[in-house]
């Protein structure tokens, strides 16, 4: 099984990412929005490991053999040739046939599984791409086949398309620099309304505000960061580490925002509006 | 020393000593081996390290490395059990004579100080298969660059703060480039990738 990449468009490919290399400055990368594209396998029929595309739009692939493919996370213009297709339906596409997400209506990542998995190099046990290391075992570009793995049948479709998690209030939990925080700035932090900003990435996702107090120092020993961690930037942004965040940094960590809300945030569009709590139970 | 819950996967241990996080590395991992805890990665850095766990138990995590750490507080741990590794340098760096300036002293002084110590790997971080080497002479001690160059190539040897390191590929960076070296201290098709891991000794040899 094959398929050929026409256009590339704002994609990459994306698995579970190369954990376990933290230790020598490895990010662990992987799907940004790791329940979506789990998803995109489950209804498949793909373990969750396989690799898929992750895309902001663009992406047109040819399928050189028949074989089902899944469309999940945001919501987007997706197509066989003209035919649309439904988020979380598994789609037959038959050879010759064009598979393409054009435009993202709602969110920042959608996934295109295709059954059996894209197939293709690893580097440290990952086919992810990472943005971050440019670690990249499969650049796509157009004319690139890429070879499937064996499919399997058990495939599933939803009635109701599963969209991904909203996250536009998130919990702050302790990090390592929360007490560095006045009891003052704490409030001041949870007071703000954040702003999604145009820089966010596959390596954080960036809030900003405006007049914050600010009295925490600029730069700490480096401490290791995890996705979710949440710095403090001088600047008064936050930055929450999202798949491709590097393994250490020396900015504040003010708080750790939970994995399944780092879900939600990499699918914010730039300019949504974030709000805080802390979470003061531990 | 502090230890506590980093949200509700991963486990912090700081406050550490410098060079400290590297040393106990292995021994973290054994212990939560040993404990029936799946670590996904323990992570060193400055004067911590990151157990990262499957389970959302911090508080058992927290309890094995109180327990460890206490232990471990009366052993030598200035001893390094890490291998040592030699690195040929040839100081050709870019910002040599800045250096040398900068600190006041002639780039020989620098040359000499800098190849004449013996470093250890105290964390990576930055770039994959970048270490941070402990143990660069006070007198070299300097802020980064004012403004970082938009491209250092692999193999450059800097110094920056109070580290020494070796970039192991192409990168931004804001370091002074005091030296280049031949030897590939990152390759993917290597196992492991990392010639200079935590904990390694590292020895500066001069070949200029």
């Amino acid at each position: 099984m094959t398929l050929r990449i026409e256009r590339a468009g704002i994609t990459t490919v994306q698995d579970h990412g190369r954990s376990g290399w933290a230790h020598l400055g490895v990010p662990t990368s992987g799907a940004a929005d790791k329940a979506s594209c789990a998803l995109a396998n489950r209804l498949v029929g793909n373990t969750p490991h396989s690799a898929a595309f992750e895309t902001s739009g663009g992406l047109v692939i040819t399928a050189l053999h028949d074989f089902n493919v899944v469309v999940t996370g945001a919501d987007c213009d997706a197509f066989v040739d003209a035919e649309p297709i439904r988020r979380c339906v598994v789609t037959t596409v038959h050879t010759g046939q064009r598979v393409r997400i054009d435009r993202i209506r709602e969110g920042v990542f959608s996934y295109l599984s295709v059954s059996g998995g894209l197939d293709g190099p690893r580097v440290l046990d990952s086919q992810s791409h990472d943005t971050l290391s440019r670690i990249i075992p499969l650049a796509l570009s157009e004319g690139v086949e890429i070879r499937l793995g064996i499919p399997h049948d058990a495939t599933t479709s939803l009635d109701i398309a599963v969209s991904p998690r909203r996250t536009d209030h998130i919990l702050l939990q302790p990090g390592p620099s929360t007490e560095l925080l006045s009891p003052a700035a704490q409030a001041d932090i949870s007071k703000h309304s954040w702003v999604v900003s145009p820089m966010s990435n596959r390596v954080g996702i960036r809030l900003t505000t405006s007049s914050l107090l600010v009295n925490v120092p600029a730069e700490l020993p480096s401490v290791p960061l995890i996705r979710g961690a949440v710095q403090l930037t001088p600047a008064g942004e936050l930055v929450i580490m999202a798949a491709d965040h590097p393994t250490t940094g020396g900015y504040p960590i003010i708080g750790v925002v939970d994995s399944d809300d780092v879900d939600g945030l990499v699918q914010l569009p730039a300019h949504s509006r974030v709000t805080t709590t802390w979470n003061v139970e531990k | 020393m502090r230890i506590a819950a980093y949200g509700q996967e991963a486990t912090i241990a700081d406050r550490l000593d410098s060079g400290v996080a590297a040393l106990l590395v292995d021994d973290v991992r054994m212990a939560c081996i040993n404990a029936g805890i799946v670590t996904i990665d323990v992570i060193p850095a400055a004067q911590s390290f990151v157990v990262v766990h499957s389970n959302k138990d911090s508080a058992s995590v927290q309890l094995l490395l109180a327990d460890l750490l206490t232990n471990r507080r009366n052993d030598n741990l200035t001893s390094s059990f890490g291998n040592t590794v030699e690195i040929p340098v040839r100081y050709d760096g870019a910002d040599l004579d800045e250096v040398a300036r900068a600190c006041g002293m002639s780039v020989d002084r620098v040359v000499d100080l800098h190849s004449n110590t013996t470093y250890t790997v105290e964390f990576c971080g930055f770039a994959p298969g970048f270490a941070y080497l402990h143990g660069l002479p006070e007198q070299l001690h300097l802020p980064r660059r004012a403004s970082p160059r938009a491209r250092v190539p692999a193999g450059s040897v800097a110094i920056a703060a109070t580290y020494s390191a070796i970039y192991p590929g192409e990168s931004p960076g804001g370091w002074h480039l005091i030296g280049t070296t031949s030897l590939r201290v990152w390759d993917t098709g290597r196992t492991p990738p990392a010639l200079l891991q935590p904990g390694t000794t590292v020895r500066l040899v001069n070949i200029s």
